[in-house]
């Protein structure tokens, strides 16, 4: 691994990105009308994920009520076939897909407005097709979105995005290869603000130079959050013209 | 959108990495200008559209109502939709989400549980809804007194998957509501087929209960349940005195004449029986019915297809646009719909008037 | 951590009163880490470590096993955490699955094993068929908040304590000497990491925490239970005393300005200096405990008199 260049002299990185730009960034919402009150697809770089929001509904054991506010779940489902190779055991139970869920249910209980619904189930469920660096980031960039399209109510965007430090340069919005050759931090930023919900550091990175990293982590998280809004705001604006002109 | 999204470090916060990001500036390849614009997009079509995070107004005077929070003076939207200001109340409407019960409203529902004096009823809103035992008829007729013995037969009127229509009779604090079905036009639904569409295509009007051509009758639950049955002797009971002014819908409800009230009163009696919750269909239900409900069907899930709001007017017209395809199970084809919203849509501008 | 423990409103209100207040119940200033006390067992590598009314024990263990097939040069390391109804009532007999465990689990396995605390390839006997297993099982004695930061300490306190029998490699013949022929070896530590925790509580509504420019959320260093029940988010900073972030995490919980939390990993830093010094301070106390007549045992000193 450490034989690939991962940062050139020239400035560029393994798939000719510079330091500070984000992955190719498509997302929608609304794809499984049927399934579910709220959906989308995003795809970040090579990361490919569905995301599923069935509720605010009727819970389906009474332990589940809670007569103050609506209870959040996520169930993060990583598929088999999402690496180049395919593993052999299912993630469902690993520790890791435990501490994903966890903290993705803990990111978004400060941010859906849970007390507009009490005694109701809010479902997630999230496929990941493909995964290639920075999973976490897509997660909360999907549930977002399905949550906006599910007409919940939500104080702001949460948007996230990985961040590599290679030597001294950070680089934003890191693949895999990128990921297994540096250490990386994973941030989910609330709107438009500089308040993270979620900061994830998981390798070693010299104190000093944590600053530098969060600060294009945030503009980056920036960047995601007006795409993510342009597309909303198209498929809003589809809507509404439809509807007048009816 | 291949272009490439490059990001440049923000004004304040971080000052140290401003001198790092410097040398970068002139190589950003694509500005965020075009993101910008997006923002005001939503006016040109004379409704604001915003989206979670918002600020929607910096006007202390509103009144902040539902999909808005607020701090000290500004209000913000907490949902993708639009704007909304009625007087001085300001709310923003969510593009989609779902069913919320109103006092009045008349819907369709499915018993999901039997519990103690109540049934809970799936309405395809956020919460269950409850149907107390004292707010159905029961067989023998209005006067009967309710005996323990009701209690413990609740699954012989309703059980666990039938289901009904009814009428939201109060709200509960938490937004659930309660159901009753005090009236002979609600109760037990049988000799049909359900289908299901988004509940913002059904608009709320006074009546929900239409007879259409072809001998089948309609049930538009406001909460987008619908039912199609063939008609009842009392569906073209209801419909005889104003058989007369039809199209127009009728004049005030009150205006039905005496002839419709006699009928009822006869029939309150003999329908009060255990009639009202058997289980059985109409033996007599031709194949011919059976096939027009069928197209009655898949014409309503085509235009939930291309978003039309349910009208009995748009069911009618698409029901004849539809007649141009002789086997009715090829309208569940994407073209087909598509023509099919396209043909009402068009039969309605010809018309002049969108009702 | 605990869900099933539910602390009346008064008492919750006074507390939360309280911290707007700037007070504790415990009299502690809002960074004030709480003392830490450390005591080994007779054995090497059984410490316990006592923070307020904490308690967890760590115990180390090795045996000789086969390393991985893809990585012959390297031994094994596990960490194994275990809670049990003796910790505390809301703990579940053999139920390791509650969100808290797994989050506590999985931040000491990213702090001490993924950070390379423990230097691996060290273990190595012969490449690809023999190595040492170490086995770090940590025990929730008593709780009362602050698990993940005292375990820590506990780990590496009882890494650096533990001594695995020599041994002696002829060919493809291993002799473990036992401890009481030869003396036995430490293990290689290539850093120490500290855990510090800090919670967060939201003295307003939420509106002003998303929208507010205020930043008037209080952290504290260090929670106890009664604290940790009513918190709002957590953030726990692994540091090291070469200035590194071994590993953070803010699994969700309220969002916090991103310069008040790199404020709190400068205060970490302070924290993980001075329990460093303790650390191998006791350690180096202890060493001289055990080996106070080796001076009168030794050969050499035989030969001076």
């Amino acid at each position: 691994m450490s034989r690939l260049e991962i940062y050139s002299p020239e400035g560029l990185r393994l798939d000719g990105r510079r330091w500070n730009e984000l992955r190719r960034f498509e997302c929608s919402i609304n794809t499984h009308s049927h399934a579910a009150d709220g959906s989308s697809y995003l795809e970040q770089g090579n990361n490919k994920v569905i995301t599923l929001v069935k509720g605010p509904q009727e819970p389906s054991s009474r332990s589940q009520v809670d007569t103050a506010k609506a209870l959040l779940r996520i169930s993060v489902n990583i598929t088999k076939f999402s690496k180049t190779e395919r593993s052999k055991t299912s993630h469902k139970n690993e520790r890791r897909v435990l501490e994903m869920q966890t903290a993705l249910v803990r990111t978004f209980n400060k941010n859906v407005m849970l007390n507009v619904y009490p005694r109701t189930l809010i479902n997630i469920e999230v496929h990941v097709l493909q995964q290639d660096g920075g999973i976490m980031g897509s997660l909360i960039n999907g549930i977002t979105l399905a949550l906006i399209d599910a007409g919940i109510a939500m104080y702001d965007y949460i948007s996230g995005v990985s961040v590599g430090l290679y030597d001294t340069t950070p680089l934003l919005d890191t693949n895999s290869l990128e990921e297994n050759a540096m250490s990386t931090v994973t941030l989910g930023v609330v709107g438009k603000t500089e308040k993270l919900s979620l900061l994830l550091v998981e390798d070693k990175i010299p104190l000093d130079r944590l600053e530098n990293v969060l600060a294009i982590g945030i503009a980056g998280t920036h960047r995601i959050r007006d795409l993510m809004d342009k597309e909303l705001r198209k498929r809003a604006e589809k809507r509404v013209a439809n509807a007048l002109s009816r | 959108m291949s272009e490439v999204i490059t990001v440049s470090t923000r004004r304040g916060g971080f000052q140290q990495f401003d001198s790092i990001a410097d040398e970068f500036e002139e190589d950003e390849d694509v500005d965020m200008s075009d993101v910008d614009e997006g923002e005001s997009g939503g006016e040109k079509s004379g409704l604001q559209i915003v989206t979670p995070g918002e600020l929607v107004s910096e006007d202390p005077a509103w009144m902040r109502g539902h999909g808005t929070y607020f701090l000290d003076n500004m209000t913000y939207s907490s949902v993708a939709g639009t704007v909304s200001k009625v007087n001085r109340l300001l709310s923003v409407l969510p593009l989609k989400g779902r069913y919320s019960p109103e006092t009045g409203d008349h819907i369709v529902g499915r018993i999901a549980e039997v519990g103690n004096k109540r049934w809970r009823v799936d309405i395809g809103g956020k919460q269950h809804a409850v149907l107390m035992l004292g707010s159905v008829n029961l067989p023998g007729g209005i006067l009967r007194r309710k005996s323990e013995s009701d209690e413990l037969q609740m699954r012989s009127f309703l059980k666990e998957g039938d289901l009904l229509n009814a009428e939201v009779q109060s709200l509960f604090q938490d937004g659930s509501a309660s159901l009753h079905t005090r009236s002979l036009k609600y109760g037990k639904l049988r000799d049909g087929v359900f289908c299901q569409v988004p509940s913002s295509l059904i608009v709320r009007s006074k009546n929900h209960t239409h007879n259409l051509p072809g001998n089948v009758t309609v049930v538009l639950g406001v909460n987008g349940y619908i039912w199609l049955r063939k008609t009842s002797k009392m569906d073209s009971a209801r419909d005889a005195p104003s058989g007369a002014s039809m199209g127009s819908t009728g004049g005030p409800t009150g205006a039905k004449s005496l002839k419709a009230d006699s009928v009822s009163i006869t029939r309150l009696e003999e329908e009060s029986s255990w009639q009202i919750y058997v289980d059985e269909n109409d033996p007599t239900i031709t194949n011919s019915v059976r096939q027009t409900i069928a197209r009655y069907a898949n014409v309503i899930k085509a235009l939930a297809y291309c978003e039309i709001g349910i009208t009995q007017e748009r069911i009618v017209s698409a029901y004849e646009a539809s007649m141009s395809y002789s086997n009715s199970g090829s309208l569940i084809e994407k073209e087909a719909m598509e023509s099919l919203g396209d043909d009402v849509l068009n039969a309605e501008k010809m018309r002049g008037s969108p009702l | 951590m605990a869900k099933d423990i539910e602390i009346s409103t008064s008492e919750a209100q006074f507390i939360l009163e309280a911290l707007k207040q700037n007070g504790r119940l415990d009299g502690r200033s809002f960074d004030q880490f709480r003392d830490v006390e450390i005591s080994f067992g007779r054995e090497y590598g059984d410490v316990t470590v006592k923070m307020g009314n904490t308690k967890v024990q760590c115990r180390i263990s090795c045996q000789i096993a086969q390393p991985y097939e893809d990585r012959p040069f390297e031994g094994l390391f596990l960490i194994s955490t275990e809670s049990s109804p003796m910790a505390g009532p809301q703990f579940e007999n053999g139920n390791n699955t509650g969100e808290d465990e797994v989050l506590c689990a999985r931040i000491i396995e990213k702090a001490v094993r993924r950070s390379g605390a423990l230097d691996v390839e060290g273990l190595c006997i012969v490449a690809g068929s023999k190595c040492w297993a170490v086995r770090a099982d940590v025990h929730f004695l008593d709780c009362d908040g602050g698990f993940i930061d005292a375990s820590c300490v506990a780990v590496m306190t009882a890494l650096l304590h533990f001594k695995k029998p020599d041994i002696s490699v002829l060919g493809d013949r291993v002799t473990v000497h036992p401890v009481d022929e030869r003396e036995p070896v430490s293990l290689g530590i290539l850093h120490i990491p500290i855990c510090v925790t800090f919670s967060f509580f939201n003295p307003q509504d939420t509106e002003e925490n998303i929208k507010g420019d205020s930043n008037s959320e209080i952290a504290i260093i260090d929670a106890t239970l009664k604290e940790e029940l009513l918190r709002d988010g957590t953030l726990t900073v692994t540091l090291n005393k070469n200035r590194e972030v071994v590993q953070v995490s803010k699994a969700g919980g309220l969002p916090m300005d991103a310069l008040s939390l790199m404020e709190n990993c400068h205060k970490a830093y302070t924290i993980t200096e001075r329990l460093t010094e303790q650390i191998l301070d006791v350690i180096k106390k202890d060493d001289a405990e055990r080996n106070k007549y080796a001076t009168l045992l030794s050969s050499e000193n035989a030969r001076e008199t």
